[in-house]
């Protein structure tokens, strides 16, 4: 196999692998989507708050990984809720660009109170398999990267689970569907949302503490990236589909490690931002969304 | 009673001139204080910089204050009063917050942090002093951190003192062909949308050319990337003896650990001058382990031992390559103030602003904390360097050429 043909192989298998954290964060979206038919624009910086607040716990208590993991998911999840309350329940219901600005509002704020807390300055986080590497012949597969994507697939099951298989699940399903008939048949809308909220924060925790081990660091400079590639996912996937969430993810990793590969870096978003535009003109709905119409 | 109040009174005569020495202070002349405005990043990703320049500032104004404050022309003595503004690494908070200060009674700024902010900033003030068609603003600046070569040439009213990288890495790009003479390649990473790094892979390039090594080429990337498998993908297949790496640290430790992650290992490391720092330490951890940067800063003199640990202890902060410059600076301000007849009062802010340019212009060599600091004629320094190492995650002396 000649090098060009080994390196376009290289790249896919670590734009699949890496895309797997584009779909965590998309899965977030698009589940805050599909029940309130809302943005939240505060979802990456939930997850990377949460990964601030478990590697607080690692520097504390020197917690093995699965517990820095937890706390970050309690952590995310309790942001979470916060963001519910203060950016979507306190803001008026008829004017949707309230609840988005608000959102804007706390990703900035959550990001500078975590610059005034650490100076900016990048933080070590536990990467328990950080060096980990799995050859497959000629190619080279990161181990970590590997994980993300098992517990990815993992979390798309859980979520599946809840979603079809259990009375919030059912509560869920009747909000997103008809929230006035959800609340004549006695489904309070807002523990509805707030759990959606805790939900989703949890699977943000999730993805933050995979992504700060894999980055092996944690930086406000990811607030930004997580969010807009979080969104990114979100909308080639079909926002509202947690498939489409985690297949759109994918999707991007590999586009965009090709992009990188054979255009260099100055053109590998201008790709990753045609390839949205198309989806948008040709393929409103993204994957597996339902047809929008223009 | 007589006899009592003796007492009382021969207690209070001889207590009375104890308690004054004990609560002495420099007596200040009236409403004369010396306004020194601090700008720099306090927030975003580039706090640490403001955070460890304001913290230097402070300590050295104290000092200064504390021993009797700056002795103005008359012969009274006013104090230092200082600020420290936020310029965001924003060009235009930059400019905004210079054009304020230049508005009110500041005498003269040090800052800012980002060479994106220096840059245009300089372009408003006045080209070339004392030219009346000129209507730019007439506000001395004296940076300490902004390090992109060659900026202050911009105005005659923006002065700098960094290092002059070009010198430093020409210097440690000739030693390491010394060192190793079976070395022979080399490759430079760099965050291709900061400016500082893009100008500083430009100088590695150039350096590692002018120093007999072959550059093999750049691999880039972005400054807020998380992962760098293509970039070192190709270091791997090219095998550099030596990888420059022009990134601050957050992309640089990145890079650093998925070199280890695929076996690159080159002979040497370099490091961007900004990444001789605590933070790549906190950050990078044992994978910064054998880097080599030049700095224009490390604890090696007594003073400069004194003055790390003085701003660690007392003010939280941490003395590197950019906020010794802070104190460098306050040092020679108070120097040229004192020396050039700067009076001031409120009504004189316009003129001791030009006397503080004229003095600055004036001073062609200075102490600086480790050692000599030459100026040139375009208002930049030629300060003393070493060549720092990465050595259980610390910074150690590898080199010391002085």
């Amino acid at each position: 196999m000649s090098d060009l043909a080994l390196d376009v192989v290289q790249q896919a298998l670590n734009g699949f692998l890496f895309g797997s954290s584009y779909a965590l964060i998309g899965i977030g979206f698009t589940m805050i989507f599909g029940v309130m038919e809302k943005l939240n624009l505060a979802f990456g910086i939930t997850a990377l708050g949460g990964a601030y607040a478990a590697l607080l716990v690692f520097q504390l208590t020197r917690a093995p990984f699965p517990l820095v993991v937890l706390a970050s998911v309690a952590a995310a999840g309790l942001i979470g809720l916060v963001v519910e309350i203060t950016c979507f329940r306190w803001m008026p219901g008829d004017y949707p660009l309230a609840a988005l600005m608000a959102t804007v509002g706390m990703l900035f704020f959550v990001e500078e109170v975590i610059v005034h807390a650490t100076n900016g300055v990048p933080r070590a986080f536990p990467a328990p398999l950080g060096q980990a590497m799995f050859d497959l012949g000629p190619w080279l597969l990161r181990g970590d990267l590997a994980f993300m994507f098992l517990v990815c697939l993992a979390v798309m099951v859980a979520l599946w689970l809840l979603v079809f298989r259990t009375r919030l699940g059912l509560a869920t399903r009747a909000v997103s569907q008809q929230p006035v008939a959800a609340q004549l048949c006695g489904i309070g809308l807002r523990r509805v949302n707030a759990a959606v909220f805790v939900l989703t924060g949890m699977v943000g925790g999730v993805a933050g503490a995979l992504i700060g081990s894999a980055v092996g660091n944690l930086s406000p400079l990811l607030a930004l990236p997580l969010t807009v590639k979080g969104l990114v996912t979100a909308v080639l996937g079909g926002l509202g589909s947690i498939p489409g969430a985690i297949v759109g993810g994918l999707l991007l990793g590999v586009v965009e490690y090709e992009a990188l590969y054979f255009f260099g870096i100055g053109y590998r978003d201008m790709v990753t931002y045609l390839l949205l535009f198309a989806f948008l003109v040709f393929r409103p709905g993204g994957l597996f969304g339902s047809a929008a119409r223009r | 009673m007589k006899r009592t109040a003796m007492v009382v009174l021969s207690i209070l005569f001889v207590l009375a001139p104890l308690v004054a020495a004990m609560t002495w202070e420099p007596a200040w002349a009236q409403d004369r204080v010396i306004k020194i405005a601090g700008v720099g990043a306090m927030s975003g990703v580039v706090r640490t910089f403001g955070v460890n320049a304001k913290a230097t500032l402070d300590m050295a104004t104290d000092e200064i204050n504390a021993a009797g404050g700056i002795k103005l022309k008359d012969g009274s003595r006013a104090k230092i009063v200082t600020t420290y503004v936020d310029e965001r690494c924003n060009a235009e908070e930059g400019i905004s917050v210079i054009r304020k200060l230049a508005s009110e009674d500041w005498l003269v700024s040090i800052g800012p942090t980002c060479s994106n902010v220096a840059e245009p900033l300089f372009g408003i003030l006045q080209r070339k002093a004392g030219d009346a068609g000129d209507s730019g603003l007439q506000f001395p600046i004296f940076t300490d951190t902004a390090i992109k070569p060659g900026l202050a040439k911009i105005s005659e009213w923006s002065f700098r003192n960094v290092p002059h990288e070009p010198t430093m890495y020409n210097h440690l790009f000739k030693w390491l062909k010394e060192k190793n003479p079976d070395a022979k390649t080399v490759m430079i990473g760099v965050e291709s949308d900061f400016a500082h790094s893009n100008a500083n892979a430009g100088i590695m390039e150039a350096a590692a050319k002018a120093a007999g090594f072959e550059v093999l080429g750049q691999e880039k990337w972005l400054l807020n990337d998380t992962e760098f498998s293509t970039q070192v993908g190709k270091f791997r297949r090219a095998k550099p003896d030596i990888i420059g790496i022009a990134a601050h640290p957050f992309t640089t430790c990145g890079a650093l650990r998925e070199m280890k992650r695929q076996g690159v290992k080159p002979k040497v490391m370099v490091g961007l001058t900004s990444s001789a720092t605590l933070e790549t330490m906190v950050g990078c951890g044992p994978e910064a382990e054998g880097m080599i940067i030049p700095t224009g800063f490390a604890p090696v003199t007594p003073e400069a031992k004194r003055v790390a640990k003085t701003v660690a202890e007392r003010y939280k902060g941490n003395v590197d390559l950019h906020s010794a410059a802070v104190y460098e600076n306050i040092q020679v301000l108070k120097m040229v103030i004192e020396s050039s007849g700067v009076e001031g009062k409120p009504t004189t802010v316009a003129s001791d602003r030009r006397k503080v340019r004229d003095g600055l212009a004036q001073v062609k060599e200075f102490n600086g904390l480790l050692g000599k600091v030459q100026r040139t004629e375009d208002r930049e320094s030629t300060k003393p360097y070493v060549f720092a190492q990465a050595r259980n995650s610390d910074w150690a002396v590898l080199f010391d050429p002085r």
